[in-house]
């Protein structure tokens, strides 16, 4: 009951901020309003701990007989870092909002509450029916937004094609429901048969983009920090969730190294575009590839606990750089906490990052690990990096008072997580991958001012949309589908002919020859 | 008063007396009122039973006599009554959206109560001459008196005329088989027969070229119509041809021949559906496979299969009513339905573009979806006889996902200057919104009509029992 009060505080709320918006457009205490809502979301998540682990139903579907799963959501450890990192990402993105230019539009808020209540749903689905309707529901609200925000055609283009390989990671999941149905088992997260973890691996890293590797949306130019950064972390949230169910031994496969070279490959492309990204926000799709390129190598490993840490990481640390929208020193000082807390060193956040059968591949583990030193050297020249934004002493007396809890928090979430989140908290780890990437990362950071090659592209030149390998397979692709649309319109074109009587029943003649083939 | 009487020629005067109507509101609200009517007469009026006001009782007797016949609608057909003129209700009070209620309500009421007297019929032979008459009525309702017919109109007829006597004589080599079951030859003469005239009447793969051509020279909304009601009521004499005869429920052929036209009309109008470049043909494609949906849940054990199809029925008439009127919106503002035409008019019919991607993703499956639930259903349950044959239902599956995508990337590429603004007129607007929202409440909660769906199969004697 617990996770439909906490949802239910979150979709509440933003329903109070667009009644408010509509009804009292001069009512002073919206944004409080909206704050109050939040917080009492984020309290009620941390009380999900005295009660673990959590469960709650929907109706049920019926008939009965058709369906062995209905809508349910349930929470245990594994799962609460990811809650508590998405309503942590709502209040801070409410708190620092009182920086932003958009801070009178009530109607963003609403609508960041309410993907960050959908995502809150997506991670404590119970099974993969509720999933699918989450991340359904989801990739809906992203497609309209998306889609309202640009106006020109190739933009268009791609949010469809976006939207389309998130569908394909949807239908992957209907598909792991449906080998399991075949051997007359219901699937649930609580008993994931081994024949299905392959593709829920795949459906999830379809969606975030790792597995083919792609990137499909440009600049956003329109959805910048606030609502740009909820959207896109509370969707990367939803997809990472599904890889803490998947238990090691289901990935156990031929496919599994290629697999981690796949995921490698991933995360040393994104922690690359990350380094030499010229800002955080255009380097943000990066950074959301090569981090969950990491969970997905985790995940391969057998490592659940270990894909959590990689996730909440992606969302908190990630949230933490994207929201500092205002120049402080001692902000930019704390940031480095994120470094700390991406090391993978002992009792960091992602100390259990690299548990699991680490040395079972230890022929591929140099590739996560050197993604991993690439993503924290962007990470560290990101927060320190100096810029043109407004700084914090220019703001109001009040602003300067919320605005650093709003980025704190974030932190605070970290820490809080790295000695309380999980079973898997408050560990050493494998310190050893940890101290590996911490070296290479020194190492980086030495090398940036002396090789050119480290240093940031101009922001034109970050464009996913150039020509590339992945776009000439596409291509390709796409050559096929209109040579079988010729042909399909060939075979329309002679049954709907003069002469197309003649032929469907020819061919129904011959269908029923085969039909009745062998039969007396 | 029988309920023949009420359900077969009411809607029929009715109907007949509504061609003199010449004003489109009005005959939006006497096929609007007479199906809503009907509908909650088939709720709450009770077939063979007392009905007492006070002192005073009506009884609704389940058969009527005529020419030596017998038509009976006993309680069991009152939730398939329930549905059909439910369904019928919002297609007629759609259509004066898209400016075609003079022509689909006496039109349509004829069709309704014709194919419920196919239903009702005994012996259900004559059911075929039935459906006879009511494609015959569609000729007019298809293509008006002052135009001449094109050759989609004709192809209807012509292949839809072709299942009744193959229809008729399976019929009478039945008596036979039953006379003496173990003739072989006469059994599969007869199942042969019975075979190739539903295949007609069902536009089983190949036979279904017609409905592309219709869709392209036809209005989608008086099509879709035709799409939804034709199919439904067949399936329903199919199953009552399985319920009837022992031998052909049990005959592994049988099921085995359902099961691959039901995957061949899914798999190819799914890929079909995924190379056209013209929005009617599309939903063309689309409604076959819907019909190879529900062939294909005839073909799974009976206790499993009739609960699929009777889930199937509701979310397939609400997507094609959404999609056809989605689609008669678009075509009444541009030259054509193909790519070209239409590319980019979500910008300005933002309702109607939505309307059609979400009744397209519908019939794909997409969950949250009025599709989605059984679809899922019906995929399990074939996966537990065959996964290669799940495997057919995903390629399938797949194509429709991948028209509906297109379809979606054609209908937002607009030019930059194009501003969004809603075009369409209130009354579509409700209807659309009607629609969508329809399709969410079936999606998230496929109990909803359960109360309704689960008497269903006591329409049958021996299926699902």
């Amino acid at each position: 009951m617990l996770i439909l009060i906490t949802a239910l505080l979150l979709f509440l709320t933003a329903l109070a901020v667009v009644i408010l918006q509509i009804m009292r457009p001069e009512f002073r205490f919206t944004w409080l309003t909206a704050v109050g809502g939040t917080l009492l979301a984020w309290i009620s998540v941390l009380l999900w701990q005295a009660n673990m682990p959590l469960s709650f139903s929907v109706l049920p579907w019926k008939p009965a007989n058709l369906f062995s799963e209905s809508p349910a959501f349930s929470a245990e450890t594994i799962i609460w870092p990811y809650a508590l990192s998405l309503v942590t990402l709502a209040v801070s993105i409410l708190l620092t909002a009182s920086v932003n230019e958009t801070f009178t539009s009530a109607f963003v808020w609403a609508g960041s509450l309410t993907l960050c209540g959908l995502g809150l749903l997506a991670v404590t689905a119970a099974n993969p029916l509720t999933l699918a309707l989450v991340w359904a529901a989801l990739d809906l609200t992203e497609l309209i937004i998306m889609l309202r925000s640009v106006n020109d055609s190739t933009s268009s283009e791609r949010i469809v094609i976006s939207f389309s390989t998130r569908a394909a990671g949807i239908g992957l999941l209907v598909w792991a429901n449906v080998v399991t149905a075949a051997s007359g088992k219901s699937l649930s997260f609580l008993t994931t048969p081994p024949q299905v973890g392959l593709y829920l691996l795949i459906a999830s890293g379809l969606r975030l983009g790792v597995l083919p590797l792609h990137l499909p949306y440009s600049a956003e130019s329109t959805l910048r920090r606030g609502f740009g950064t909820t959207l896109r972390l509370v969707s990367a949230a939803s997809s990472l969730a599904l890889l803490a169910h998947i238990p090691a031994s289901s990935l156990a496969s031929p496919l599994t190294p290629l697999l981690l070279i796949l995921a490698a490959i991933a995360g040393i492309y994104g922690g690359w575009m990350w380094l030499r990204a010229p800002d955080e926000l255009i380097g943000r799709p990066f950074w959301m590839i090569g981090l969950a390129s990491l969970a997905i190598a985790a995940a391969l490993l057998g490592n659940p606990t270990g894909t959590v840490a990689w996730g909440t990481a992606l969302i908190l640390i990630g949230g933490a750089l994207f929201l500092a929208s205002v120049q402080q020193v001692w902000i930019s000082r704390a940031l480095l906490v994120g470094a700390f807390s991406l090391s993978a060193l002992p009792f960091s956040l992602t100390a259990s990052g690299w548990q699991g059968n680490v040395s079972g591949f230890w022929y591929i583990m140099p590739f996560p690990l050197i993604a991993q030193a690439l993503l924290m050297t962007g990470f560290i020249r990101s927060a320190l990096r100096p810029s043109t934004r407004a700084s914090l002493e220019s703001l109001p007396i009040w602003a300067r008072g919320i605005y650093p809890v709003g980025i704190g928090l974030l932190f605070f979430a970290q820490i809080l997580l790295g000695i309380w989140g999980w079973n898997g908290a408050l560990q050493i780890g494998t310190w050893e991958a940890g101290f590996v990437a911490s070296l290479l990362t020194f190492g980086l950071l030495w090398a940036i001012p002396r090789f050119p090659a480290l240093n940031p592209v101009p922001a034109h030149w970050v464009q996913p949309s150039s020509a590339s390998r992945l776009d000439r397979l596409y291509q390709n692709l796409w050559i096929i589908y209109r040579w079988l649309e010729r042909l399909s319109k060939t075979v329309s074109d002679i049954l709907e002919g003069d002469s197309g009587i003649m032929w469907t029943l020819i061919f129904l003649v011959l269908f029923i020859s085969l039909m009745t083939q062998g039969k007396p | 008063m029988s309920a023949p009487f009420i359900w077969i020629f009411l809607p029929l005067i009715i109907g007949g007396l509504s061609l003199f109507i010449t004003r489109e509101r009005l005959a939006t609200i006497v096929g609007g009122v007479t199906a809503i009517l009907l509908t909650g007469a088939a709720l709450i009026v009770p077939i063979d039973e007392a009905l007492g006001f006070g002192s005073f009782s009506i009884k609704v007797a389940s058969s009527f006599q005529i020419l030596g016949r017998n038509l009976t609608l006993d309680a069991a057909e009152a939730p398939l009554l329930t549905i059909l003129f439910g369904v019928a209700a919002l297609w007629f009070i759609g259509a004066e959206s898209v400016g075609v209620a003079r022509r689909l309500t006496p039109f349509g009421l004829i069709i309704i109560s014709l194919l419920v007297a196919s239903i009702a019929v005994q012996p259900f032979l004559y059911a075929a001459l039935l459906i006879e008459l009511a494609i015959l009525v569609a000729v007019p309702l298809l293509s008006p008196l002052d135009q001449i017919p094109g050759r989609g109109v004709i192809r209807f007829l012509i292949y839809q005329t072709l299942g009744m006597p193959f229809i008729l004589i399976a019929g009478w080599l039945s008596a036979g088989v039953e006379a003496s079951p173990g003739d072989l030859a006469l059994t599969i003469q007869s199942t042969m027969m019975l075979g190739l005239g539903f295949a007609f009447l069902l536009a089983v793969f190949p036979l279904y070229n017609w409905i592309p051509l219709l869709m392209e020279e036809s209005s989608p909304y008086i099509v879709g119509f035709l799409l939804w009601l034709l199919p439904t009521v067949t399936s329903i004499l199919v199953m009552s041809f399985l319920d009837r005869y022992v031998w052909l429920r049990t005959s592994a052929q049988v099921i085995s021949a359902l099961r691959v036209a039901g995957l061949l009309m899914i798999v190819t109008g799914g890929i079909w559906t995924a190379f056209q470049r013209h929005f009617g043909r599309m939903m063309a494609f689309a409604a076959v496979a819907e019909t190879g949906f529900i062939l294909l849940a005839l073909s799974l054990d009976p206790v499993t299969g009739l609960p699929i199809i009777f889930l199937l029925l509701i979310p397939r008439g609400l997507g094609l009513a959404l999609w056809a009127l989605s689609l008669s919106v678009l075509d009444s503002n541009t030259k054509s339905l193909h790519f070209s035409s239409v590319q980019g008019m979500a910008r300005t019919y933002p309702l109607a573009s939505a309307g059609l991607i979400l009744s397209a993703l519908s019939t794909a499956g997409f969950p949250l979806l009025a599709g989605f639930p059984p679809r899922l259903a019906l995929w399990n349950g074939l996966s537990q006889q065959s996964l290669s044959m799940a495997f057919w239902l995903l390629i399938g599956i797949l194509g429709l996902a991948a028209g509906a995508v297109r379809m979606l990337a054609v209908i937002v590429m607009a030019d930059e200057k194009t501003v969004w603004a809603s075009k369409e007129s209130w009354a579509q607007r409700g209807m659309l919104g009607i629609g969508m929202i329809g399709l969410f409440i079936l999606g998230l909660f496929p109990q909803a009509a359960n109360s309704i769906l689960d008497k269903l199969p006591l329409m049958f004697q021996h299926l699902g029992h």
